[in-house]
């Protein structure tokens, strides 16, 4: 381990600042998890961008924690997990369970009180709501 | 010749045996300096603001009754003032007390785990009498797993009647249920026994098996082994995920509120509690880096383990921390030892003092926190026993973890940094969203 380059569009960025930098690969991602950890404490933590007027939305939080859980996990799984270096099998294997999380997070939008009738138009075209008592 | 590839020395007993008492001696240290020690001094000065508390409380009511309004505002002050005292005495206690508490706890079972087993494992014959007849070494799997799921499965079938027992010896109002008191006992020792002997069995190593047939054609069995157990973890948390989600969409929260998806509050979320406040938030802020750390330091062991043309840093300090291979790899096995304890600490902090403030499992919302939390603790844990083991096989090992046998790390660092990944989604959930 160590040895391996690696390539790909966003592996292949982690790979140039790691040669940028003369460490190697799990150095930066290291870095990089350190960054974003702290990025998302700051993003809920403060309400408006610090030094400026801009009011930091719920809606925007929301996207920064979704965006680096998925930076974060990506860098944990490829790289310290070697998934990035190692057969494609594992990474298949990891991502099986991924089919029935999403089929959980389906039972959940369904079993959500909104997912009857308060879903937005282009999510229910042309529904008949007419079994609905109340 | 022998059957297995390494041999541990008899004396090594010796050293694991004083290993594990100075664990011991540390945890009732660190119980006596933070919960007997400054834990004693926060009870008295807890004590004291409570005082301040209730003479705060007794003026406001004599004000409300004979005072002028301005009085009445007056004492009113005061009274806040008092309480926030309280509240932040009583917090400062918690923090130190469960802090002593969480270590000795800790260390205890940190020393039996350590002193027991590497006892049981230093004192096999020097002479090993597995002789397969030939030159090639061979391993036929190990039937440890099974007796330790038999355990667990055990153990579980008489967890209830174990707890109600426990209860009723505590002079609970309960009825003892001896019945699955004894299925959980047995459960736990068939557990230990084929935790022991699987140990055993990993510390003579052996070379690994190759996967022989489709889809790992050419693979280390252990290797995906482990990946197929990452599965059923993942779909563990899953389940606790898609749970909370599917409440959280139901409950009116204070984020809810603030996004103007309804009106009224009716769930205080564990997040409303810490995200507002740096101290509150703090402990999972340091969890979160800990964990980090500590996952970079497992990949750094394992560095060092498979580097054979590993050499001393030429800075000092990192030189006399890591002075050769073995004890590089050791060392930072023994850091992430001490930031994954770190995270338990600080977890069992934060929940003492969400406790404190009424947040408690009985609630909807303290029941998934708790539960999703605590099995993300309990993994942490597991995994630090896991990692003691390796502690002892990298110091007992003639050469410790070297290229030959470095895979013990990379598979228990798979688990690991499946460990921060699920940190990485439960930290937002529930500490920030």
């Amino acid at each position: 381990m160590g040895e391996h380059k690696y390539t790909g569009p966003i592996a292949g960025i982690f790979q140039k600042i790691a040669d940028k930098m003369g460490k190697d690969v799990y150095y930066v991602n290291f870095l990089i998890l350190m960054f974003f950890t702290l990025f998302e404490v700051a993003a809920v933590f403060f309400s408006k961008v610090p030094g400026t007027d801009i009011e930091i939305t719920r809606g925007a939080v929301w996207a920064v924690l979704i965006v680096v859980g998925i930076i974060k996990g990506y860098g944990i799984a490829a790289f310290f997990m070697h998934l990035k270096g190692d057969p494609f099998i594992y990474t298949r294997t990891a991502l099986f369970p991924v089919l029935f999380v999403v089929l959980m997070l389906w039972g959940i939008g369904l079993s959500n009180p909104d997912g009857i009738d308060n879903l937005p138009a282009w999510c229910t075209p042309n529904w008949d709501y007419s079994y609905v008592t109340e | 010749m022998s059957g297995s590839l390494h041999d541990v020395k008899n004396e090594i007993w010796m050293k694991t045996v004083v290993i594990s008492i100075g664990i011991l001696v540390l945890g009732v240290i660190a119980y006596g300096v933070l919960a007997m020690g400054v834990g004693s001094m926060k009870h008295h000065e807890w004590e004291e603001a409570h005082d301040e508390l209730e003479n705060a409380e007794s003026s406001w009511n004599t004000a409300n009754e004979t005072g002028t309004l301005a009085e009445q505002e007056s004492a009113n002050l005061v009274w806040e003032d008092a309480h926030h005292a309280d509240i932040d005495a009583h917090l400062s206690f918690l923090t130190w007390d469960t802090a002593g508490k969480t270590i000795m706890v800790m260390f205890i079972i940190y020393a039996a785990f350590y002193g027991i087993a590497g006892f049981f494992n230093s004192i096999q014959p020097e002479e090993d009498d597995h002789h397969y007849g030939d030159d090639h070494e061979e391993h036929h799997g190990s039937a440890s797993p099974i007796l330790m799921a038999g355990g667990i499965l055990l153990f579980m079938m008489g967890f209830p009647g174990f707890v109600t027992t426990c209860k009723a010896w505590l002079g609970l109002d309960y009825d003892a249920d001896m019945g699955g008191f004894m299925l959980s006992s047995i459960g736990s020792m068939i557990l230990i026994m084929g935790i022991g002997n699987w140990w055993n069995e990993d510390l003579k190593g052996f070379p690994e098996q190759i996967a022989t047939s489709h889809p790992f054609e050419g693979q280390d069995i252990r290797k995906a082994g482990m990946w197929i157990f990452l599965i059923s973890e993942m779909m563990v948390f899953a389940t606790f995920f898609s749970s909370y989600l599917r409440m959280r969409t139901g409950w009116c929260t204070q984020w809810a509120v603030d996004a103007g998806k309804c009106d009224v509050v009716d769930t205080t979320t564990a997040s409303d509690l810490l995200r507002h406040d740096v101290m509150t938030l703090l402990p999972g802020a340091i969890n979160t880096f800990a964990l980090i750390i500590s996952s970079y330091t497992i990949v750094l062991a394992l560095k060092a383990a498979k580097n054979v043309d590993w050499q001393p840093s030429k800075n000092k300090l990192m030189a006399k921390l890591f002075p050769s291979r073995k004890k590089a790899v050791r060392n930072y096995l023994l850091i992430t030892l001490a930031l994954g304890s770190l995270f338990i600490v600080l977890k069992l902090v934060e929940w003492s003092h969400l406790i404190a403030e009424g947040f408690t499992i009985d609630t909807q919302a303290g029941s998934i926190f708790f539960v999703a939390t605590g099995a993300h603790g309990l993994h942490v844990f597991i995994g630090l026993l896991v990692m003691l083991f390796m502690i002892f096989k990298a110091d007992a090992l003639e050469d410790g973890y070297d290229e030959n046998n470095g895979q013990g790390i990379e598979y228990f660092g798979l688990y690991w940094h499946f460990v921060d990944l699920a940190w990485v989604a439960i930290f937002p959930a529930f500490y920030l969203y």
